[in-house]
């Protein structure tokens, strides 16, 4: 008897059960995304083996980065002449400072050489040269952008293949930890720069992993247009810290600005944890000394390869797959080391892909 | 006999009014902003905490906003100023994180270097006589290059958190010491222009060079010693950006110039009204962000935080031309 009337009341205590189950999945799932990116994956072939030796033998590549002052395009660079130093044809890199009239002469440059494809990388977005890329298109250069749009972003018409970069995934997994570093209850100030192209799906997938994990859990969005980084982002974390202080997790989405964040930080009195995305070296030197508490990095050296993988496939007329599988990995203070002391752009990430590139292009 | 002359009971004049209103309007607006926002977001506003942060946050751009108001007093523009900020600030990280010298010793190299950056650009505009806005727009690029040379164009973070307690951890009434630096330096200055011959030298020169020279001033001895205290001070204002971020940046920093400016044309509309002053500028920087930290309380877009910051300028400027009557400008 006792145990039918247990049943009995089953269903009048469901309706108080099912949050807190809702609850223990959402953690559930959050751990294990977490725990999937704690682990450096293998190389896992994105496209058919080609003999790109033989394809690219007679192909020249011009690559115009948004800035060779930064480091991170630097070394997105050098991974990328790397690999085409690897394969073995011309590669050239338009050393620019940045700037409208440095990236039309360098198109210029590009088309009077006779190169095959164009490449834009890291962030320098092809519509703001969109007449001077077509006119290369006409004189028969293909066109390719590195490390620019989403995945879940269209490229430009005019574009023939894009390296995307899983900005969205990066930002599920940013909720994720935000989630479970909070115990379930999360209240996220999350900063973005709405002027940088990617970073309306990016916030948009964090603020959506938030919801569906905490239906009522707070977020707030703090927007700052990449120029005024320096001078903006501290005195809106301040003023956000100051209009809600239960704010748990601030999640920078680039993680350069969480240079900005920390005097905030200070001055507020706040202690406040935060973490970000990019794997730029200076920040996982904040992670080891515990000012962030966690990067998500890229390994830009196989980010560059690639997205000559891409450059290659189209130029060899070979299908450019979706997904380039560039994997990213957490760090925080128990993995951060591998980083390198001081931290730098590739170690931490092992160096599968340099073994597995070479053999998807018949190089062994 | 003698003629006496009797003077009526001091009455103030509606110009006198005029003057007076036009002194203390930015103060009247500020107290108008803070009774705004404390109306609008009351429970967090109106509150220490929140004006200790405001207080604490801006000493960077007062002590940058200083430091291009004195060759301004003196009819000079230091454009150079913002990438002296940043060099300064880098050379502090190179030499103490990479090179591993003390936190104190790279400070005073840092400064060191920041007068004699003043000193290069006095020399090209007087020695050459070319506009200082040639030069030091001139310089200022070649000091980011040399920047992004000396970083390698990266960010170097772990500075001495020694230099980080003295500038925003420690705190006076709840304020970080950063706030007492600026205020310092505002009321050093205020003094030097007020009361002492060299402040005057320097208003004179920038109120009429050819006068100034007639009268007796060395005109180009004043204006070395403006364009070298601009860059040494532009090279304190880089010490405490190191001290406040623990890290240095070969490119944000340059972002400060235009507040600064900003700050320094606000200012010259209050307190000594057509007058660059230091108090002026303190007050302008404080009235700027607090009509930011408000709206950014009130949940603003970024772009009414520009539309603010720009229109603020323009129509404090206005106005006070307005109560002026419309006299042509001779900022100095």
């Amino acid at each position: 008897m006792k145990n039918s009337n247990a049943i009995w009341l089953l269903p009048l205590l469901l309706p108080l059960l099912l949050p807190t189950l809702a609850q223990a999945d959402a953690m559930s799932d959050a751990q294990d995304l977490i725990a999937q990116h704690r682990i450096i994956p293998d190389f896992v072939p994105q496209g058919e083996p080609f003999d790109a030796r033989a394809c690219m033998a007679d192909k020249k590549v011009f690559s115009i980065p948004v800035t060779m002052t930064v480091p991170f395009a630097v070394a997105l660079e050098d991974a990328m002449s790397r690999a085409a130093a690897d394969v073995g044809f011309e590669y050239t890199v338009w050393e620019t400072q940045g700037g409208m009239d440095s990236y039309i002469q360098g198109v210029d440059q590009a088309v009077t050489q006779g190169y095959d494809l164009i490449d834009l990388a890291g962030g320098l977005n092809p519509e703001v040269i969109g007449p001077q890329l077509m006119q290369a298109k006409d004189a028969g250069a293909m066109i390719t952008t590195t490390h620019l749009y989403d995945e879940t972003q269209e490229q430009a018409d005019f574009v023939d293949a894009s390296a995307k970069v899983p900005f969205s995934s990066v930002g599920k997994v940013l909720a994720a930890w935000a989630y479970v570093q909070t115990e379930g209850a999360p209240n996220v100030l999350i900063i973005g720069s709405d002027d940088v192209l990617p970073s309306l799906p990016f916030v948009e997938s964090i603020q959506t992993q938030l919801t569906e994990y905490c239906p009522d859990c707070a977020q707030q969005y703090l927007n700052v247009p990449l120029a005024e980084w320096g001078t903006r982002i501290q005195s809106g974390v301040q003023s956000a810290l100051l209009a809600n202080p239960d704010i748990n997790y601030i999640i920078p989405i680039y993680d350069s600005m969480t240079q900005f964040v920390t005097p905030a930080l200070r001055i507020a009195g706040a202690d406040v944890p935060m973490a970000s995305f990019n794997g730029t070296p200076f920040v996982l030197d904040m992670v080891r000394e515990g000012t962030v508490e966690m990067d998500i990095g890229e390994s830009l050296g196989w980010a560059g390869y690639a997205a000559v993988d891409a450059q290659m496939r189209v130029l060899c007329g070979l299908p450019v797959p979706e997904d380039l599988g560039v994997p990213l990995v957490i760090f925080d203070k128990s993995n951060v080391e591998t980083t390198g002391i001081p931290a730098n752009f590739d170690d931490g990430y092992g160096d599968a892909h340099i073994a597995g590139f070479r053999a998807l292009w018949m190089l062994e | 006999m003698t003629a006496q002359t009797t003077h009526p009971p001091m009455a103030r004049t509606p110009r006198a009014w005029k003057k007076d209103i036009e002194r203390f309007a930015l103060l009247g607006a500020w107290a108008v902003l803070i009774a705004i926002f404390a109306v609008a977001v009351p429970d967090t506003f109106l509150t220490w905490r929140t004006f200790s942060s405001m207080f604490g946050s801006q000493a960077v751009l007062v002590v940058l906003a200083l430091a291009v108001l004195v060759p301004l007093t003196a009819g000079d523009f230091d454009l150079s100023a913002a990438n002296v900020l940043v060099f300064s600030a880098m050379l502090i990280a190179v030499t103490n994180v990479q090179l591993g010298l003390p936190i104190g010793l790279s400070i005073v190299l840092a400064i060191g270097i920041g007068a004699l950056i003043g000193a290069v650009n006095a020399f090209f505009i007087l020695f050459f006589r070319i506009h200082s806005l040639i030069i030091t727009l001139g310089v200022g690029t070649f000091l980011q290059g040399l920047t992004l040379w000396m970083s390698q164009s990266r960010t170097i973070s772990g500075i001495s958190m020694d230099l980080v307690e003295v500038v925003v951890i420690q705190r006076l009434f709840g304020i970080p010491l950063a706030f007492y630096y600026g205020l310092a330096l505002a009321l050093i200055m205020w003094w030097v222009l007020e009361y002492t011959i060299a402040g005057r030298k320097l208003l004179f020169v920038g109120r009429g060079r050819e006068v100034a020279r007639l009268n007796g001033v060395k005109v180009d001895r004043v204006r070395v010693m403006s364009l070298v205290t601009s860059s040494t001070l532009a090279a304190i204002a880089g010490v405490l950006y190191a001290g406040m971020t623990g890290s240095a940046d070969p490119n944000s920093g340059s972002g400060l110039l235009l507040p600064a400016f900003a700050a320094a044309f606000l200012g010259a509309t209050t307190l000594y009204p057509g007058r660059f002053n230091p108090l002026g500028t303190l007050l302008s920087v404080y009235f700027l962000i607090t009509g930011i930290t408000g709206l950014t309380m009130l949940g603003a877009d970024a772009f009414v935080q520009s539309l603010f910051y720009g229109g603020a300028l323009v129509v404090a400027v206005s106005l006070s031309q307005l109560v002026r009557g419309r006299q042509p400008q001779s900022f100095g």
